[in-house]
Formats: C-alpha cells, sequence, structure tokens
C-alpha cells in the first residue's frame, strides 16, 4: 500500500460550504433553545414516562395542530441551530429532540411521506406478500428462516448454553421442535408468546448445534414474521418493539446510529452506579476531553452525519423494507392503543416501561 | 492358494484361522509391532463382559502355532500389481510377496477428540477418552485398575461420559452414528460401578443404541445398579479451580439446561477410518463412502467384494462393528474368499 | 492460582487455537466505529486512529466528508426492527465506501459489526441472486456498487497483530504487579458475535479458546486465567438491555460470569466487544446493590489496556472516567501515574463540578 490516504481531523471536521470553525469559541456548553422554558411549557419535548393526563392532552392537542410541513420544519430548525464550542459546532437542540413525542410524531409523518415518495421497493412488495401467506410459507422462504433449520434431532446443545434459557422461561430446543413441526396453529401461537423474545441473540446455540441448524437466526426471523403479522402485541415482550422502533429507529432515522450517547440516561439507567451519574452529568465535556464529538460536526460519537450519508442510508432503510417495518409497527401499536383507550403516547411510554 | 491379510487386529486374525483352516496359507501384514489391534487393550468386553484380552492371547497363539499362518509385523503394502489372475504386493520393509487374494482387515481409528475442542480434551487434564478409561479399567494398566484422575491423582468419585463424542456431528463432518459407544460407554460405566460401588457415573447420551442380542440387557442392568442417563447433547466442559470439570447439556426429558461438576470425564469417541484410508484406496484402486469407510460392491449381495476383483474387506473397516460381528465377518469373508479361490483354480 | 497450571494446559490450549488463524493484512484499513462505544468509552474509540497512526498505518473513514461511514444497524436488525435487507444494504454501501477509498480491508471497533459483516459476506455465499438483487437496490437507492470486501477484520485483530510492536516499541507499563513482580491475572470475555458466529472463518483461535483477547494480555505481561464460564454470554442481549424491565437477564448473566470468576483472584477483564464491556463493567454496581457483594473487577477493553500501559493519560486520553468500577486501583498495581483530583476535571482542566 503506497497510496497515502486522505486524512480527515476526526474533532473538527466541518461539512463542504461551511465556513472552518475558529480556535476560540466559547467555552461554555452552549445551551439548548431556552431548555427551562421549552420543558414546562411544551411537554410534546419531555422524555418522562409519569406524564399526566392534562399534560398528555396538550401534547397531543399540540402534534396533532401541526401540518406535516410544520413539523418538519420545526423539527430541522431546531436540529440545524449550531453554536461554536471549544474549536467545532455544536448543536445544542439535538438534546431536546431525541425520543420526545414531538420526533416520535416527526418520524411518522416524515416515513410516510418517503413512501410516499419512493414507491415500494422489491423487497417491500416481498414482506408484503408474505404478510398474506401462511407462517409456514414463511419457513420455507425467507432467506433468513430457510438457511437455519436443516433439520433438528432435539439434542439440547444449543439450550445447554443459551443464557436466556438459564434465567427464563425459554427453550431454543423446544422453538426448533415446533418449527419443524411445521404446524401453523402452533407457530402462531409462538409467535403471539413472549418467548421469542427472550432470546439474547448472542449466538452461542448456533457454534454448538451438531446439525449446524442456527436457532439464533431462525428466532430472530421469527420475530420478523410475527411484526410482519402484527402478532407482537399478543405479548407483553413483543409490543416492546414499539419502543424499540422509536429508540433504535428513532437514532438511525435521525442521527444514522442505532444507539445515541444522550440514552442513557441517569434515570432510566440508575443501575450504572453512581460514578455513571457523575460522569454523565458532564458527558460533553468528558467526550470533548478525550476528542469525541458530542452532538458536534466530527466522527468520534458525533452523532450528527452528514446530511447526504443520512439521506442515503434512509433511502436505503426505505428500500430494504424497514420503514414498511416500522409502519407495520406503528399500525399495531395505534390499533391497540385505541383499542385500550389511551394516547399513542402513553402507550409508548407504556410498553418501554412493562415488562 | 496364498491370501494376503492386511491388518492383524481381531478381525484380520480371525480371518487368517479361518482359512488356515481350508489349508490356504495365509500372511498377516501387520502395521504395528504387535498383532492384536484394538481389542487387546480391554478388560472386559460386552455384552457378556469377558476378558477381551484372553480373547486376543488366545487368537494370537493360535496364530503363531498355525504352520499356515505367517505374521509380519511393523509392516504394510506399499504397492500393488495385478498379474493375470495374482497379485504382486511390495512391502515396506522391501519383502515382495505374490498371493491370490487380499482381505483389508485395517480397522478404524478412533475419532480424535481434539477436534471438539468444546469439551477441552488435551487441555484440561481430567478430561479423557474412552480409550484411555479402558485402559485405566485394566488391572493390569497403568493405574492397576483405579480411577486416578490425572491432574492430582485423586480416585475420581464422580464420572461422567459423554456420548457421540465425533459422531452425529456434521459440524465436524461426522454425520454417522459409530454404533457401538453407546454400548462400549455402557460397558465402562458398569464396570466402574461394579468396581466402586460409591462411584457415581452419569452418562449423557442423546439416544441410547445398545442395539445388539443382550446389548439392551446390559443398558438396563447398568440403571438398575444405579447408572445415571441424562438425555441430552453436551455442549461444553470447563474446569473448576480444584480441577472438577463442570460440564454443560440441556436435559431434554425435563427441558431444563443442567450444570453437572465431575472429578473426571470421559468423551466417548466414535470411529473414524483407518488411518491409512486414503492412502490405501489408491494403492488398490477401490472406493471409499461419504463417511470415508471402505465400499464394498454392493453391501446385501457382494458385503466383502470390491470393485477390484480379488480385493476383500471385512471387520470394521466398513464401519465400526462390535467384536461379535468381527467374528461373523471374519468367517463370511473366508467362506466368501475360498469360494473366490476354488472358482481361481478350477478356471486355471 | 498456582494449582490452576496443573489443571489447564497451555501446550494443549495453544494447539488448539492455532487450528484458527486468520490473515491479517499489514495496512491498508477502512475504519468503522461503533454506536455502543461511542456512546459510553469514546477513549476507547478515539485510541483506534491513534494506535493505526503510531504505525503510519493508511487508513480512512470516509473518502469524502458526503460519503461517511455508518453505524452497520446491526443492534436494530438483532433488535428486530431492521429486516435483513436493510442490513444488508448498509453493509453493502459501507463496503462500497471501502471501495471508493481504495482498500479491500475493514475493520471495524464493534464485536456486533463485525458479526453482521461476516453474516452479510456468509449470505452472499450461500443465498444464489442475493448479491445482484443487493446490486440493484443499492444502485437504484444511491447510486453505489459494491464488492464483497477480501478481509474483515475487528479492531482488536489489528491490535493483536500488532501486540508485540505496540510492546516492544510504545510501552512503558506491562500487566504485572509493580510491588510483587507478579503477573496480573487476567480475565478475557470476548464477544459472542465475534467468536461465535463464524469461528472457522472470521475468529482469531475459534470459539472455545480464543487468542485474541488473551493474545495480547500474555504478550503485555499478564497471566491468562481460565474460568468455568468464560464462554458464557454476557447477557447483552439487545432488546433486553435497552429495554429497562428487561434487563434482569443482563445481570444475572453478569453475576454469574462474576461468581465464577472471583475464586481466581482477577485483576482486570479484557473486553473487545462494546456491549460487554459496558454491561461487565456497569452492572457490577447493579449487582451490588441487589446482593450487598462488592466485585469491583476493573473491566477495560483492549485500547484502554493498551493506552494505559503505553501511559497515555488516564483521564484525558483513555477515559477511564466513564468506567462504573473504578479503574484506579489497577492503575496502582501496574503503576501509572494519574492525578486522581484530575479525574472530574472537564475541558483543559477547567472545574466542572
Ligand atoms: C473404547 C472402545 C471399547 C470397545 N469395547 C468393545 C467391547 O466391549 N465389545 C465389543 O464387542 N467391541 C468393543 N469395541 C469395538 C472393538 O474395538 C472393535 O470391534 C474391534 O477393535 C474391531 O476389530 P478390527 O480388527 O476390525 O480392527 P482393529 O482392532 O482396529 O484392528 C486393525 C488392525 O489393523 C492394523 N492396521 C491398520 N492399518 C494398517 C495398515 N495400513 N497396514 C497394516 N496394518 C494396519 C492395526 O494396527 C490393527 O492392528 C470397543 C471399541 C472402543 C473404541
Ligand atoms: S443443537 Fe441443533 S439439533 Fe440440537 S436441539 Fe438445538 S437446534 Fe436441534
Ligand atoms: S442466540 Fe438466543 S437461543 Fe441462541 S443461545 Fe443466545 S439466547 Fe439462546
Ligand atoms: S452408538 Fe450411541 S454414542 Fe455412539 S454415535 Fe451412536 S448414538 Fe452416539
Amino acid at each position: 500500500m503506497t497510496k497515502t490516504m486522505k486524512k480527515f481531523d476526526l474533532k473538527n471536521q466541518a461539512f463542504p460550504g461551511q465556513e472552518t470553525p475558529g480556535k476560540n469559541g466559547s467555552n461554555e456548553l452552549p445551551l439548548p433553545d431556552h431548555i427551562q422554558d421549552i420543558k414546562d411549557s411544551c411537554p410534546w419535548f419531555q422524555r418522562d414516562f409519569n406524564l399526566s393526563e392534562k399534560d398528555r392532552e396538550v401534547i397531543r392537542k399540540y402534534l396533532d395542530g401541526l401540518t406535516d410541513d410544520e413539523i418538519i420544519e420545526i423539527y430541522y430548525r431546531m436540529r440545524d441551530k449550531k453554536e461554536l464550542w471549544d474549536g467545532g459546532y455544536f448543536y445544542p437542540n439535538l438534546q431536546i429532540l431525541f425520543g420526545t413525542p414531538f420526533e416520535r410524531e416527526k418520524d411518522r409523518r416524515e416515513q410516510k411521506i418517503w413512501n410516499e415518495e419512493y414507491g415500494e421497493s422489491e423487497v417491500v412488495k416481498w414482506y408484503k406478500e408474505a404478510k398474506e401467506k401462511p407462517c409456514v410459507w414463511w419457513l420455507e422462504n425467507h432467506i433468513i428462516a430457510r438457511h437455519s433449520l436443516n433439520s433438528c434431532m432435539s439434542c439440547g446443545a444449543c439450550t445447554a448454553l443459551c443464557p436466556a434459557a438459564e434465567f427464563l422461561d425459554y427453550n431454543p430446543r423446544i422453538i426448533m421442535e415446533t418449527v419443524q413441526g411445521k404446524n401453523e396453529d402452533a407457530i402462531t401461537q409462538l409467535l403471539k408468546s413472549d418467548t421469542i423474545w427472550y432470546c439474547f441473540q448472542c449466538g452461542s446455540c448456533k457454534t454448538k448445534c451438531p446439525r449446524k441448524n442456527n436457532p439464533f437466526g431462525m428466532i430472530s426471523s421469527l420475530r420478523q414474521l410475527s411484526q410482519i403479522k402484527g402478532y407482537h402485541v399478543y405479548s407483553i415482550r413483543g409490543r416492546q418493539q414499539y419502543a424499540a422502533r422509536h429508540l433504535w429507529g428513532g437514532n438511525l432515522w435521525n442521527r444514522a446510529c442505532t444507539l445515541y450517547f444522550r440514552n442513557i440516561e441517569v434515570k432510566t439507567h440508575r443501575d450504572f452506579g453512581p460514578r455513571h451519574e457523575l460522569c454523565f452529568n458532564h458527558k460533553e465535556e468528558y467526550f470533548r476531553k478525550i476528542g469525541a464529538c458530542p452532538d458536534m460536526d466530527g466522527l468520534l460519537s458525533g452523532r450528527k452525519v452528514h446530511p447526504e450519508t443520512l439521506h442515503e442510508l434512509r433511502r436505503l432503510w426505505q428500500a430494504g423494507g424497514a420503514l414498511y417495518l416500522w409502519e407495520h409497527i406503528e399500525d399495531s401499536a395505534k390499533k391497540q392503543a385505541d383499542e385500550s383507550g389511551i394516547t399513542i403516547d402513553e402507550y409508548h411510554d407504556k410498553v418501554k416501561t412493562e415488562g | 492358494m496364498r491370501v494376503l491379510v492386511l491388518g492383524g487386529g481381531i478381525t484380520g486374525l480371525k480371518t487368517a484361522f479361518t482359512l488356515s483352516e481350508f489349508d490356504i496359507e495365509t500372511i498377516i501384514v501387520e502395521k504395528s509391532s504387535e498383532i492384536g489391534g484394538k481389542v487387546k487393550r480391554y478388560d472386559k468386553i460386552f455384552p457378556d463382559f469377558r476378558s477381551g484380552k484372553n480373547l486376543v492371547k488366545n487368537l494370537i497363539a493360535s496364530a503363531r502355532n498355525s504352520p499356515n499362518i505367517t505374521v509380519l509385523e511393523n509392516s504394510t503394502v506399499t504397492n500393488v500389481a495385478k498379474n493375470n489372475r495374482s497379485y504382486t504386493a511390495s512391502l515396506s520393509d522391501g519383502k515382495i510377496i505374490e498371493v491370490d487374494a487380499i482381505i483389508l482387515t485395517c480397522g478404524f481409528e478412533v475419532f480424535d477428540a481434539t477436534r471438539q475442542p468444546e469439551y477441552g480434551y488435551s487441555v484440561y487434564p481430567n478430561v479423557i477418552t474412552s480409550m484411555e478409561l479402558e485402559s485405566f479399567l485394566n488391572p493390569e494398566g497403568p493405574t492397576k485398575g483405579k480411577l486416578l484422575r490425572p491432574s492430582d491423582g485423586k480416585v475420581a468419585k464422580r464420572i461422567a461420559i459423554i456420548f457421540c463424542v465425533g459422531s452425529r456431528n456434521m459440524k465436524i463432518g461426522n454425520p454417522y452414528c459409530s454404533r457401538i459407544c453407546c454400548s462400549y460407554s455402557t460397558k465402562q460405566a458398569i464396570e466402574i460401578k461394579e468396581n466402586d460401588e460409591e462411584a457415581m457415573v452419569t452418562c449423557f447420551y442423546m439416544d441410547i443404541r445398545t442395539y445388539g442380542r443382550g446389548f439392551e440387557e446390559m443398558y438396563q442392568y447398568a440403571q438398575e445398579i444405579g447408572v445415571k442417563y441424562i438425555r441430552g447433547r453436551v455442549s461444553e466442559c470447563s474446569v473448576l479451580p480444584d480441577g472438577n470439570i463442570q460440564v454443560r447439556a440441556e436435559n431434554t426429558l425435563l427441558g431444563k439446561p443442567v450444570q453437572g461438576v465431575f472429578d473426571l470425564v470421559s468423551l466417548s469417541v466414535g470411529m473414524m477410518p483407518c488411518v491409512d484410508a486414503e492412502e490405501l484406496a489408491g494403492i488398490f484402486g477401490i472406493e471409499r463412502g461419504k463417511d470415508g469407510f471402505f465400499l464394498s460392491k454392493d453391501d446385501d449381495l457382494f458385503p466383502h467384494d470390491t470393485s477390484k476383483e480379488g480385493v476383500f474387506l471385512a471387520g470394521s473397516i466398513t464401519g465400526l462393528k462390535p467384536i461379535r460381528d468381527c467374528f461373523l465377518d471374519a468367517m463370511s469373508v473366508s467362506g466368501r474368499v475360498v469360494s473366490y479361490l476354488t472358482d481361481l483354480y478350477k478356471n486355471r | 492460582m498456582k494449582e490452576n497450571n496443573s489443571l489447564f494446559s497451555e501446550t494443549g490450549r495453544e494447539s488448539l487455537w492455532k487450528r484458527y488463524i486468520k490473515d491479517i493484512p499489514d495496512d491498508g484499513y477502512f475504519l468503522t466505529l461503533s454506536c455502543i462505544l461511542g456512546a459510553l468509552y469514546p477513549g476507547s474509540e478515539a485510541m483506534i486512529p491513534k494506535v493505526y497512526d503510531l504505525f503510519g498505518l493508511n487508513w480512512g473513514t470516509n473518502p469524502r466528508p458526503e460519503s461517511g461511514w455508518s453505524c452497520c444497524s446491526g443492534i436494530a436488525y438483532h433488535g428486530d426492527i431492521m429486516p435483513i435487507e436493510g442490513t444488508l444494504l448498509t453493509v453493502a454501501r459501507l463496503w462500497s465506501i471501502a471501495q471508493e477509498i481504495g482498500v479491500d480491508t475493514i475493520t471495524m471497533s464493534c464485536v456486533t459489526s463485525f458479526g453482521i459483516h461476516c453474516e452479510c459476506r456468509d449470505l452472499y455465499e450461500n443465498e444464489p441472486g442475493l448479491k445482484e438483487k443487493i446490486d440493484r437496490l443499492l444502485k437504484q437507492s444511491c447510486g453505489r456498487e459494491f464488492e464483497i470486501p477480501k478481509y474483515i477484520l475487528h479492531t482488536s485483530d489489528v491490535f493483536y497483530h500488532y501486540r508485540n510492536q505496540l510492546r516492544d516499541n510504545f510501552m512503558k507499563f506491562q500487566l504485572i504487579d509493580k510491588k510483587t513482580g507478579t503477573p496480573l491475572n487476567v480475565v478475557d470475555h470476548v464477544g459472542c458475535h465475534y467468536s461465535k458466529l463464524f469461528p472457522e472463518e472470521h475468529s482469531l483461535g475459534g470459539s472455545e479458546y480464543c487468542e485474541v483477547l488473551s493474545g495480547m494480555a500474555t504478550a503485555w505481561g499478564g497471566k491468562e486465567i481460565d474460568y468455568p464460564e468464560r464462554r458464557h454470554c454476557c447477557g447483552m442481549g439487545f432488546r433486553q438491555c435497552m429495554i429497562s424491565p428487561n434487563r434482569a437477564g443482563t445481570m444475572a448473566s453478569v453475576h454469574k460470569k462474576m461468581k465464577s470468576m472471583s475464586p481466581f483472584q482477577p485483576d482486570l477483564i479484557i473486553t473487545n466487544c462494546p456491549g460487554c464491556q459496558v454491561f461487565l463493567d456497569k452492572e457490577q454496581w447493579a449487582i451490588y446493590e441487589i446482593t450487598g457483594k462488592k466485585y469491583f473487577i476493573p473491566v477495560l477493553t483492549y485500547q484502554e489496556v493498551a493506552g494505559i500501559l503505553m501511559g497515555w493519560d488516564p483521564y484525558g486520553v483513555v477515559g477511564i472516567q466513564f468506567h462504573t468500577v473504578p479503574v484506579e486501583p489497577l492503575l496502582d498495581k501496574i503503576g501509572t501515574p494519574y492525578n486522581p483530583s484530575e479525574a472530574w476535571l472537564g475541558i483543559n482542566k477547567r472545574q466542572v463540578y
């Protein structure tokens, strides 16, 4: 390798067309838009699970009152607001937007628009067809399921090492047995149960199977099927997918990463201990100190991705069927929320905290 | 009339002996320094628990005493040439012999347990193979018949026997069942129990395939004297600070993962084709099956014939068999060879 | 643990792991980073380019700012909100960036990502027509083309590859107790998706006696500890750790490992998977709160271990303040200097508390 690669300044990577940030930006971490006022008067920027009935009403009324264009416009205007900090651009509003009812509403609407604009890809067509077919058809045709089961001799080598089997009411061997049985009712029942959602997706089983089966892959495929069919909402663990769709899905869609560093909030991660709290109360300082870019342009932990990169990825996820799946999860959740007479925001908070 | 018997295990010995009773001259060519094969290492053999060593001793004696049998040890065939009706075989020690027929009785090889690294063979000293267990059980063996743990020489009281090591496993390319490890493991479990009442033996199995006459009864007896059977394939062995081995499996009948702690773990290794299988197939120009064992011309009609006229197969070279079946094979191949030779000489 | 020696044969282990070796090219890496590591141990991530630069290696993350690396979507895939096609496309785009840079080696700091890349490659090999389909979709959606890269490496493979040079040329300290002169007891925890998914093709040392971390640990002076639950999953479990009511399974798994390793008196745990790193470290606090048992065994990524041994600033470069279990006792053992009063200072050593 003789060609020397062009290096970018990992810490301060400016986007084209932007003036290079000066060295002297402020020392003080820029604050987001009037964060105090927003939190009190605009509950749609709240991530608290224990919102009052009244607040929830306010959220819905506000969000329902916005047109698609408005909500998208407000979101991006807020998102793109930047200020100089420690020699780089800091985007102070990212921290109020992420994971809020506001962002979720924006995503719902924006994704609908994307789906309309770019149409159905061949992948989406396949999934739409699969939805109408029996589960057994899926097992024989879905790319992952199809390669995951040759034949199971029920030896239990998979279960022996399975961390989920050790602590939960779960047994991958029995799942493989059920799948092998090709009984539509039994499989449907499995898809509606909590069982498939217990798997840790660790892959310990895959290494050990003497028949070269792959319970790890099979379970992953069954979970997709459960969601495509809308069966996941029948179980507590399954309907958590609605929270996952907005947690990981929201991160991907808006920040091109599945996990965003602000997700590890102190109040939801008490088990991480007091040092975590010390650290996360001033995470921007510590991130910056070691050369990362919290909510900044730049590579390391930046998560403020280049607009074109984000656009490419969104196109890929749309073509790859993710938006179709998310829409599905959304619809199933909405239906269940309506049936239980709660708002979708309340539903979100409920599935994220029950279990 | 002269026949070359390649491999001096029980199959080879019995074949040579049977042919000698028809006044046919045989030359046993044995690769190792002593004829007798694997069975001479077994103190007891199933299903009737008679002495394997003595059985072989008698066979060896009758072979050595027979005027019709020549034994060539430390030797093997390196090349054969077919003449009009006979074969000229070159041996590794430089000898060249001319024979009318060749019978391959090179037996089998036990599976190399390090190929399933999850069991820790060669890493944890207290994990041994069934072949090693045979020698532990032998009163004339290194431990004088006692089960002494390799790590610290303490008497092992809790023993796990893991079935199907190297068999029924597509991952390592051995999808077949080795057929007799269920039986020999059960035999070993009984021996352990009978030597030491306090010993606890646990067998981890997938299916118990004690298929022969008297084999299932042996399994039943083992259970009656307290050998425990747990249905589940062992996933992993690991070592505890005191050298004990932790074994993980699922008790599939209860549907629960289990972890057992044992002083000693024996791996019931399955069969592999004999080490020289590939070379021999080349030398003789005969075929092997997908499993690596030699193929006969027709499993049902010509179980001993190969695709080459005058080259025959017998014993565990076509797949593992208990001793009893090896004897049967030896006698039936003799019948086949006698008729072949008679034909050959009639047409001269 | 002195007796341990007779219970564990180093030569036996060596003969086993040596069956699984893979080619590691010396230079020319496309680097993709990790969501989890970046979110929780950003120091570990920042040290990867630093170490690449120590050796003057050619590496890149993006040929043009618009053509940037992204998350591989692996957590979303294993968390079941991303269909496999979405992940295949995300990865295909990354591969196409590698091509744009002109390298055929892709290195990633995340083990989930590593598993995903290997999985994608495996699917292309086993599913006729898949490559064409993904080619088509990638072209349609963002006008890119891709080839399957020749080498898929985890960054720990690269560190392993350079472990001796790192030690000989850059390290000022060793994994040796400064006071007693004895090697520190190092427990390795290799990420499941590194060693268990494709042990034959992609893992250094296979799944049972994986060498990638213990090789580094022993090269850097430590003593490898083999303990019963060595290969047990850390319990991260994607959806299990993310949704807090599910996290009990994670805690239980970590607890199981801790119980199993503590008789061997480990001085540190070394990890190569961001997810394992997080939960082995963080959940020790939860275990303490629930059971009252203080395991508090420092958990470090291989980058952090390397950084500390090279004498890099523990708070300014390595980032040990991100750890739940304090790393300072380990620094004392190794004998690296540090100033505890700097632990919670911000940029340019300014006071934030
Ligand atoms: C642990 C264990 C316990 C067992 N216990 C029992 C039991 O209790 N009862 C029972 O019925 N069965 C038992 N068996 C099965 C028994 O071992 C076989 O049935 C028997 O050994 C088969 O005999 P054989 O002559 O076909 O092969 P082998 O015993 O393998 O003999 C083959 C001979 O050929 C020689 N040879 C190999 N290659 C060449 C070559 N290229 N040139 C020249 N010579 C060569 C070998 O050196 C060997 O002497 C057990 C098997 C095992 C593994
Ligand atoms: S390890 Fe394989 S064969 Fe055995 S029970 Fe599990 S899936 Fe079935
Ligand atoms: S991938 Fe799932 S089923 Fe397989 S061992 Fe891990 S938790 Fe168990
Ligand atoms: S005989 Fe028994 S132990 Fe041997 S491979 Fe067959 S089932 Fe397994």
